[in-house]
């Protein structure tokens, strides 16, 4: 049926096609921005940690009393748990820190060279206080020097050494050697891989890492622990108890592997992309309802007309494409005017969250979806145009 | 009457008529508006004003009082213990607080096990300033330090078994504390006297403590702490009174216009002060923000629920079309029912009639499927957003509000097939 002659049929029933245009375009300028949410979480959730996600396990934990929670009490209480834990079968390492890695945002501060702390100063660093296994636990071989052996007090008369990644190490330092050097927190006795350390830090791949004592545990502490492939979630069931054997007076907060951590810290983004495809979905819905409604009132209300063309030749493919070409026409001009109300929501969506923009590929991608859903809702009512006998043309007369 | 019951009658008849497209039309509108209530109610309890008699009055001081420069530094949302006495040397407000929350264990003797609880480490014009209500006993007569401690209601109830326990002791963290006041049911939400870190999405504290013993106790901020020069902040009773250890939050009660431009002042001159004694070595950035201005202040805004309340307004406005879209052609489909009963005498009044009969009939099955997918919807918000739970309640003025919006919605939807059934050239609609 040429194009015109499409037009006109759609001009026939202005109200109706007005409607199902603006339903259309906002359906595509809803459908489009959801998917470039889902797909900026999914980027999120992907990126590189530098960690082993799936065999560590990450207890978050305080002693009740507050005797457990000074020294010499909770030096002796971390020995004891960590060597309780090292015993269970399935671990590979253990060791304890004052917070994980995978954080929104938790102990940090500033990391400068001391003689030239402007122009090297990195703000909210995390600062770790762990035991010497945490490299061993996370995976992270020295990349140049050599990681400290011995616990040595962060308030101590003597400078506890630092550990860094290479990525603050580059910052500080200016892409020179870090090793040896001073920084504000201590002699530089290392540098480690880049990991993720906390989402609030300007750049997520700061950390630095001192072998030391824990300073203090008021905000609780954590104990990091790798397992062998497989042995994840039988050692998961078996620490709260072993932990309680250890010591009873202890609050056990959560025990989760770094992959759980990681998709809670991205579980507002998560969620936010999971409601916006369910909804994408519900209009896609009422869209195929309404492109399913529009035909096959078409289709009842024209059905002499229909039988007159059939009597004039009309074959029945003919009749269900040029009915299928009306939608598709529809869809096509309200996924073109939703083009524009895409990008609209797109900026006013950009005010409240981040979204990234719009790329060339997904209005394509998004046509593709609507044109599909389009087709599938007009099937039946286009096949019962098609059974229209030339017959009805009679009634016409 | 009798002429109304007629209405429904044929309404009725007219819906199992055409059973299909009715349902589609009444599922479409109830969709769209569910979904838009459910987030609609937590974007109104969040933004919601819990204290709007006095959401004017009371205000957050800050300065830029710490011992670092910086030129285009915002003042710290947490203010240090010294800083704090500064603020507090003016008698200028009528009721002034300083607090912060920490974490506790709790219990009744040595040999239970603790329960956990959250304390708020506050001074005395705390409760009078947020309309703190007291069950039974008193709050501390004025804020030095003492071995006396407020319970929440429900934690009463939850360590004691019962809320007439003034004069009992408990141990707090192996600390011996006589009860001396329990508060009635008390929630304050949005939890606006600790916004920053979206803290006011949190339930109130189950336990009150007076703030110098906080302090003697070290206990820690839950919330945000800051640690400048060499203070030690395991030292609260030392270094947190002396040094630069930022964890406080305070409240001031400035009833009047003049009050506040006073309490400016005062600021503006303490600055002078302490930038001529050396301690003030960035540029004035005081800030004297209102209760109701805070979360924004703090960037705390939910910008998630924001963000949903866009695509879900959209939502409802394509449901609206595409219910409109259905009805039109169901009353096309009626069209010949209309223009006969038009043929027959009955006037356009008489039809308008029945067409609003039909609309108040839809608004109450989409009224209800509105509710259950509302409901359904709250429910999986909830679980995708636990951290806003607390946001998640109805109550008669939310439900009334659902109601009209139901009732205007369902106007249009019927507004246009109404006209064009009632107005138009009866010769072609009895043609067709």
């Amino acid at each position: 049926m040429p194009l015109h002659l499409l037009f006109k049929s759609l001009q026939r029933r202005k109200v109706v096609t007005t409607l199902l245009l603006v339903q259309l375009a906002m359906t595509f300028a809803l459908l489009l921005n959801s998917i470039l949410l889902a797909q900026q979480t999914r980027q999120q959730l992907q990126q590189p940690t530098g960690l082993p996600l799936q065999q560590t396990l990450q207890v978050q934990l305080k002693p009740t009393t507050v005797a457990l929670r000074q020294y010499p009490a909770l030096g002796d209480l971390l020995t004891r748990q960590l060597e309780a834990i090292r015993t269970v079968p399935g671990v590979v390492a253990v060791a304890y820190s004052n917070q994980g890695p995978l954080l929104y945002g938790g102990n940090n501060g500033n990391v400068h060279d001391p003689d030239r702390e402007e122009l090297s100063k990195a703000n909210g660093v995390p600062l770790y206080t762990v035991s010497a296994d945490f490299f061993n636990v996370l995976q992270l071989p020295p990349l140049a020097g050599e990681l400290p052996q011995n616990e040595i007090a962060v308030d101590g008369l003597a400078k506890s050494p630092v550990v860094i990644t290479q990525s603050l190490a580059n910052k500080v330092f200016d892409d020179k050697p870090a090793v040896g050097r001073q920084v504000n927190r201590g002699p530089v006795a290392a540098v480690v891989a880049d990991f993720y350390g906390q989402r609030s830090a300007g750049t997520v791949n700061y950390n630095a890492i001192q072998v030391a004592p824990l300073y203090g545990v008021d905000w609780g502490y954590s104990i990091l622990l790798r397992t062998e492939h497989g042995s994840t979630d039988k050692v998961r069931q078996a620490l709260p108890q072993v932990l309680q054997q250890v010591d009873s007076n202890i609050e056990i907060f959560y025990i989760r592997t770094l992959a759980e951590q990681q998709q809670r810290l991205y579980s507002n983004e998560f969620g936010l992309a999971s409601l916006l495809s369910l909804l994408s979905a519900l209009m896609l819905l009422v869209s195929m309802i309404s492109s399913y409604s529009n035909a096959y009132f078409h289709t009842l209300k024209h059905q002499q007309e229909i039988g007159i063309k059939r009597a004039l030749g009309a074959s029945k493919s003919r009749i269900f494409t040029e009915l299928l070409s009306e939608n598709w026409l529809t869809t096509v001009l309200g996924a073109t005017a939703g083009v524009g109300c895409a990008l609209v929501l797109n900026q006013v969506l950009a005010q409240v969250i981040s979204i990234p923009s719009l790329s060339w590929w997904l209005p394509l991608l998004t046509y593709t979806v609507l044109l599909l859903c389009v087709t599938v809702a007009t099937w039946y009512p286009a096949t019962i145009a098609t059974r229209i006998s030339p017959a009805t043309a009679t009634k016409a007369l | 009457m009798e002429q109304l019951f007629y209405y429904l009658k044929v309404s009725w008849f007219s819906i199992k008529r055409a059973p299909l497209p009715y349902m589609l039309t009444v599922l479409i509108l109830s969709l769209g508006l569910g979904v838009f209530f459910s987030n609609a109610t937590f974007y109104y309890r969040m933004n919601s004003d819990p204290l709007p008699d006095k959401s004017d009055k009371l205000f957050f001081p800050m300065m830029m009082l710490v011992p670092y420069q910086c030129s285009d530094c915002k003042a710290p949302p947490v203010l240090s213990y010294s800083n704090v006495a500064k603020l507090a040397a003016s008698d200028i407000p009528s009721a002034r607080a300083a607090m912060y929350s920490a974490d506790g264990y709790l219990r009744q003797h040595a040999a239970q096990p603790p329960t956990p609880v959250t304390v708020r480490i506050t001074q005395r014009d705390f409760f009078s300033m947020f309309d703190v209500p007291l069950l039974h006993g008193t709050i501390w007569p004025d804020n030095q330090a003492r071995d006396e401690l407020l319970l929440s209601k429900a934690t009463a109830e939850k360590i004691l078994g019962r809320t007439d326990v003034v004069g009992q002791q408990l141990l707090l963290d192996d600390r011996l504390f006589t009860i001396i006041g329990v508060l009635d049911d008390w929630q304050m939400l949005p939890k606006l006297y600790d916004a920053y870190n979206r803290q006011y999405l949190n339930p109130a504290e189950d336990i009150y403590l007076p703030l110098e013993s906080g302090y003697d106790y070290n206990y820690l901020s839950n919330n945000n702490s800051s640690t400048y020069d060499d203070a030690d902040y395991r030292k609260l009773a030392t270094d947190g009174r002396t040094k630069a250890i930022h964890q406080l939050q305070y409240w001031v009660q400035l009833d009047t216009p003049a009050q506040q431009q006073a309490y400016r002042q005062f600021m503006a001159n303490l600055v002078t002060d302490e930038k001529a004694a050396g301690r003030h070595p960035s540029p004035e950035a005081n800030q004297l923000v209102m209760l109701r201005d805070i979360v924004r202040y703090f960037g705390g805004e939910s910008a998630d629920i924001k963000a949903f309340a866009i695509v879900t307004l959209l939502f409802l406005l394509v449901s609206v079309f595409n219910a409109s879209h259905l009805s039109l052609n169901r009353y096309l489909s009626n069209q010949y029912e209309f223009s006969l009963r038009r043929a027959l005498g009955a006037n356009r009044s008489q039809l308008q009639m029945q067409l609003l009969v039909d609309m108040g009939l839809m608004s109450t099955f989409t009224l209800a499927g509105a509710a259950v997918i509302a409901y359904g919807c709250t429910k999986l918000m909830n679980s995708l957003w636990p951290a806003n739970r607390l946001f998640a309640s109805w109550d008669v003025q939310l439900m009334l509000a659902l109601a009209v919006l139901t009732l205007f919605c369902s106007y249009l939807v019927t507004l246009y097939p109404s006209l064009r059934a009632s107005f138009g050239s009866l010769n072609k609609q009895l043609k067709e």
